[in-house]
């Protein structure tokens, strides 16, 4: 890991992001009916949406519109929303602050389940247990996350009131409610990715078994569990880490529709209120947002990758 | 003379309402407390704060929390003191006059003054203000402050309804200096003489307003603190009053409602309202110039169905008048029963013999558009009409559709007065005139009770439009929702209002029942 | 290809996949002559009947059989979901194997720019895309399609670099053979086993992609009987009757199970070095 190598990847980052807002940009112009038109509602007289388009700058040519929009960014202002009227940054990054909570629980917990249960289903591949934990992975990438949320608020909220239906606690608020408010869009957001990743380490786990490092360490005589841990663990992990990083791109946009149901304020959340009320602001500093955080969670999956690569060569 | 007999019936009405309202809610209720937070949770994100500006109830509940109009309205619709103490007219209702209350203070502490009021409105009729109640108060000419405790409008038209209407959303008084200069800071923040006043603003989320010190009637508001959450989802909504964590919840969807009846602890409230979905035909074009081919549709529409399949039993059928018992000068006309083979028949005289194909528009928000759109798709079918459904986002039907479509269906909360409906939907010049149905004689009609001051004739002229809409259908008004909402039983003085966002907070307290929160 | 076909029902994946599949395409078909009832027959005194004798799956918020819509749903929501994955990723096919054939800058420039536009969610692009477009059945597939190409534009990329060292490919070039020919004739027929592995998976996401759209309201519109508008109609009343909305989800939920089988036993059948 060189530092041309990490330059190299900051451009890359970079670039996205221009092609990013450019793409969303271009798309947000050729949206029907503009941000005066749903502020103003039934009231949008012609002199009132000449007035509010003024307010809002909406008059100006796009790449006008869109170079103001580019250098007020590059001083960090992400612009004024065209529906609330308070700046957009703030009110982004404080929603980004919830999704990545959702997320990052998410994300933990689906790792804390799908490792384990992709290296049990490998180690007693073809039998029960294995069979077991394939149904269980081929019912979780098969129900999409409006499903699964919805069936369990019917299950677990509303006849069995175990946990509230929805909304969002501040952690600092009240931990215990704020975690008891998160448990049902964790488990709807990790479902998913505990089936995706669990199949990938099982398929991994199998090929390093099969591996003649593997055999020739178990005919050397190490105990069962040593091979397990020392050699099998790590040499498994190394390609789940670029699955994870990937499915981090697929996490975000399942956010989306947790964020939705649940009634969480996250990015997600807003993205959508953004994209209904043609905030063009909102849905520009959403997006890019949204694609810087895939961004540097593959560049953080790459920097891992490298790092336990040069572990496992050198021990 | 006739204006001062004018000037004390006007009082005389406003005091007994108020009188009336007062009396029986305390009665009911008990005295008064201090204190506590009030916690009402919302249906949708209030982004709007700007008291001039607002558009949907949460976004008008802020408004009324921190500002006042010069009047607001009983829940039997009659105008009320709010800033104003006492109003009267001229002979000819060109010219009114409005008393302000003395010695009221905003919440930054400057005082409120017949300056205020006059700037106020002239900011509101400035079209770059884009105001929603702009075209509301269009027949005010001029605003005058004549001293500092009385505002004179000057008419462009005869208004007998001017009291009524000034207590609409939108027409919230702000200092002179913020109408006349930086306008957009109320985008941002709070100066009004309401009985509250804005603390923190996070528009998809909390809303947290306090006490205003300056507020005008010393004892009140009762409460120390206002908590508005907002629900974007209203099966959550319904939890959280349920389970205690809000106090108040200001609309309940309708399948929703039935869980809050029969829970100890929470009261269901619900009240008949004048919001209405409606049919809108383009009275000025083919098929719908021709009335047989409105009435033929008319005859296909089951009403009391589709209160059931539409407003899931809270509300009550409508007669294509779109007024109801909640206004005054309502007439009740006989109800519109369904009969598919008249309504065949006059399809076919009407030169349909095989059935007419039709494209009805729905927008999305809210959902009982699609709703009825579909469910009258059905109805008509038996007579020949072939009805394609296309839904839309709202945003893209108020952009292309509204007022230029010809086939689309339509929903209206209620408005101050029987005019306020008239004039806004129906009249030739009214501000959305959506079915174009020019009609010289009910705009006479409309008109002519404008200046009318005597209740028999009011009465009487309001009758007569409402059986020429009754005969001609310009639209389809098959139903009208009951509001409903749910508050726990320890909140006190609070009335659901049929006008939607009329809420009057300054009133409501809690009792020993409340919980206690930090 | 018969081969294939037999390898495939020698996996259990294959055979259940494949059981499922002749299942659905029968409901595509034959859905609405099966259907018990007509899918838009309004019912007053039936609104909300549960499950029984009269409806098997219940009857919703206008007294409309459950049944009836989810068989006549199935032709609006199955075959415009393997459409647009189809489409999408031949679209993909065809922009990965260009990238890799011209290699160099050419390529470098190309799979930067796929790697940006992945960088937005697939639900966000969709979103944008829909509301661009206008909701609707066609414009929700449109937006599918788009969203499906980039991905499945790097993994054929993937495979044509190694398919480009292959000495016909060299041959080819050596003839003087144009890029257009090279690209749809050498190189596209030989990635595409593992094209149709991906695919096969992608369409078990696009049927869930679509489902979500018409859920926010995006997708196919009132009075229709796609399923995932179905559950969103439904989620409001799932206080009063949950089965309007348990029975769209397991149909969803069982299409995606279908396709996933299906790719997976595919894999197996097509790949016999890879003995997992």
């Amino acid at each position: 890991m060189t530092l041309a190598w990490l330059l190299r990847r900051f451009f890359t980052v970079l670039y996205t992001l221009l092609v990013v807002s450019v793409l969303v940009f271009g798309l947000t112009q050729i949206l029907p009916a503009d941000a005066a038109v749903t502020l103003l509602g039934e009231n949008a007289t012609p002199a009132a949406l000449a007035a509010v388009r003024e307010r809002l700058g909406l008059g100006d040519p796009a790449w006008l519109q869109y170079w103001h929009w580019l250098s007020a960014l590059l001083q960090g202002d992400f612009g004024t929303s065209m529906r609330t009227s308070q700046p957009v940054g703030p009110a982004m990054f404080t929603a980004l602050g919830r999704s990545l909570l959702l997320g990052g629980a998410s994300l933990v917990v689906m790792l804390v389940i799908a490792v384990p249960l992709g290296m049990w289903a490998a180690l007693r591949r073809g039998k029960a247990a294995d069979l077991m934990s394939s149904l269980v992975s081929y019912l979780g990438v098969s129900f999409p996350e409006f499903v699964t949320a919805t069936l369990l608020l019917i299950v677990v909220a509303d006849y069995f009131q175990l946990l509230p239906a929805t909304g969002y606690v501040p952690p600092g608020e009240d931990l215990a409610d704020s975690i008891r408010h998160l448990i049902l869009p964790v488990v709807t957001v990790s479902l998913i990715m505990v089936a995706h990743v669990s199949r990938m380490v099982r398929s991994e786990t199998i090929d390093v078994l099969n591996s003649d490092y593997i055999r020739a360490a178990r005919l050397k005589g190490l105990p069962p569990r040593t091979v397990l841990l020392r050699h099998v663990l790590r040499n498994a992990l190394l390609p789940t880490v670029t699955i994870v990083a990937l499915d981090v791109g697929y996490l975000l946009g399942g956010i989306i529709v947790v964020e939705e149901i649940f009634a969480i304020p996250g990015i997600g959340r807003a993205l959508i209120v953004a994209i209904t009320s043609r905030d063009l602001p909102s849905i520009q500093a959403g997006a890019v947002i949204m694609a810087a955080t895939y961004a540097v969670a593959n560049t953080l999956a790459d920097i891992a990758y490298v790092l336990i690569d040069r572990r496992i060569r050198y021990d | 003379m006739a204006d001062l007999m004018r000037r004390s019936l006007l009082a005389g009405t406003a005091g007994l309402a108020l009188q009336s309202l007062g009396a029986s809610e305390v009665l009911a209720q008990g005295t008064p407390r201090r204190g506590g937070t009030l916690r009402i949770s919302v249906d949708q994100a209030a982004s709007v704060i700007h008291p001039l500006r607002t558009r949907v109830n949460p976004e008008h509940m802020i408004a009324e929390l921190c500002y006042s109009n010069l009047t607001t309205l009983t829940t039997g619709m009659a105008p009320l003191p709010d800033l104003a103490l006492s109003w009267s007219a001229n002979a000819d209702f060109t010219e009114w006059t409005f008393k302000l209350r003395p010695g009221v203070k905003f919440s930054d502490g400057s005082p409120c003054t017949a300056k205020d009021v006059a700037a106020t409105y002239v900011a509101i009729l400035d079209p770059k203000t884009a105001s929603p109640a702009r075209a509301i108060v269009s027949m005010i000419k001029e605003p005058v402050a004549v001293d500092d405790e009385t505002v004179l409008f000057r008419l462009n038209t005869a208004y007998a309804d001017l009291p009524a209407t000034a207590a609409v959303f939108g027409t919230r008084i702000i200092p002179a200096a913020i109408a006349t200069g930086d306008l957009a800071r109320l985008s941002r923040e709070s100066v009004g003489t309401g009985p509250f006043k804005l603390a923190t603003y996070e528009p998809d989320r909390l809303i947290v307003l306090e006490r205003n010190p300056h507020y005008f009637i010393p004892e009140q508001p009762y409460l120390d603190r206002v908590e508005i959450r907002v629900y974007p989802d209203s099966s959550a909504e319904t939890s959280a009053l349920l389970s205690g964590d809000n106090d108040l919840m200001a609309i309940t969807a309708q399948s929703e409602f039935g869980r809050l009846k029969n829970v100890r602890g929470v009261d269901a409230l619900q009240v008949p309202s004048g919001q209405f979905l409606n049919i809108n035909m383009g009275c000025d074009a083919k098929p719908f110039n021709d009335l047989r081919v409105r009435k033929a549709l008319s005859l296909c529409v089951d009403r009391d169905a589709l209160v059931g399949f539409v407003a899931l039993d809270a509300g009550k059928p409508g007669d294509d008048v779109p007024v109801n018992s909640i206004y005054r000068y309502f007439k009740k006309e006989p109800a519109k029963k369904v009969d598919i083979a008249q309504a065949k028949k006059l399809l076919a005289e009407a030169g349909y013999p095989d059935g007419i194909d039709l494209t009805l528009i729905a927008s999305d928000n809210p959902g009982t558009r699609t709703q009825l759109a579909v469910a009258v798709r059905e109805m008509a079918k038996p007579a020949g009409f072939r009805i394609t459904v296309q839904t839309m986002p709202h945003a893209a039907y108020l952009d292309q559709v509204w007022k230029k479509g010809s086939f689309y269906i339509g929903f209206y909360n209620t408005q101050q007065t029987v005019d306020g409906v008239f004039s806004l939907l129906y009249t030739s010049n009214a501000a959305w005139n959506e079915t174009r149905w020019n009609n010289a004689a009910f705009d006479a009609l409309v008109a002519e009770a404008r200046h009318t001051s005597d209740e028999a004739k009011r009465t009487e002229i309001y009758g007569k439009a409402q059986d020429m809409m009754y005969a001609e259908t310009p639209s389809i008004i098959p139903l009208f929702f009951d509001l409903l909402a749910g508050k726990r039983s320890y909140v006190k003085g609070y009335a659901l209002h049929p006008r939607g966002h009329i809420y009057r907070f300054e009133k409501v307290w809690l009792d020993d029942g409340a919980p206690k929160r930090g | 290809m018969t081969d294939a076909l037999h390898r495939l029902l020698r996996t259990p994946q294959g055979v259940l996949g494949l059981g499922l599949l002749a299942v659905l395409v029968l409901a595509c078909l034959l859905g609405r002559s099966l259907a018990p009832y007509s899918p838009e027959a309004m019912d007053f005194a039936g609104r909300f009947a549960p499950p029984g004798a009269r409806h098997w799956f219940g009857a919703d918020q206008l007294g409309r059989d459950v049944l009836s819509r989810l068989l006549v749903g199935a032709s609006s929501t199955i075959p415009l979901a393997v459409a647009a994955t189809f489409s999408g990723a031949l679209v993909g096919a065809c922009v990965g194997t260009l990238s890799a054939y011209l290699g160099g800058r050419w390529d470098e420039a190309i799979t930067r720019t796929i790697d940006a536009v992945m960088a937005i969610p697939h639900l966000l692009l969709a979103l944008i895309l829909v509301s661009t477009l206008g909701k609707g059945s066609t414009n929700a597939a449109l937006a599918i399609a788009i969203s499906v190409a980039p991905s499945m534009a790097r993994v054929t990329r993937s495979v044509a670099l190694s398919v480009r060292q292959q000495d016909y490919v060299k041959a080819a070039i050596a003839r003087g053979e144009g890029a257009g020919w090279i690209v749809l004739r050498e190189m596209l027929p030989n990635v595409a086993a593992p094209l149709i592995i991906e695919a096969t998976i992608r369409v078990a996401f696009a049927v869930m992609l679509f489902a979500t759209l018409s859920f926010l309201g995006l997708g196919a519109q009132p009075p229709a009987s796609e399923w995932g508008l179905m559950i969103s109609e439904a989620r409001r009343f799932m206080h009063q009757a949950p089965w309007i909305l348990v029975a769209p989800a397991l149909a969803i939920a069982t299409t995606a199970i279908c396709f996933n089988l299906l790719g997976d036993g595919l894999r197996d059948a097509l790949n016999p070095r890879d003995e997992r």
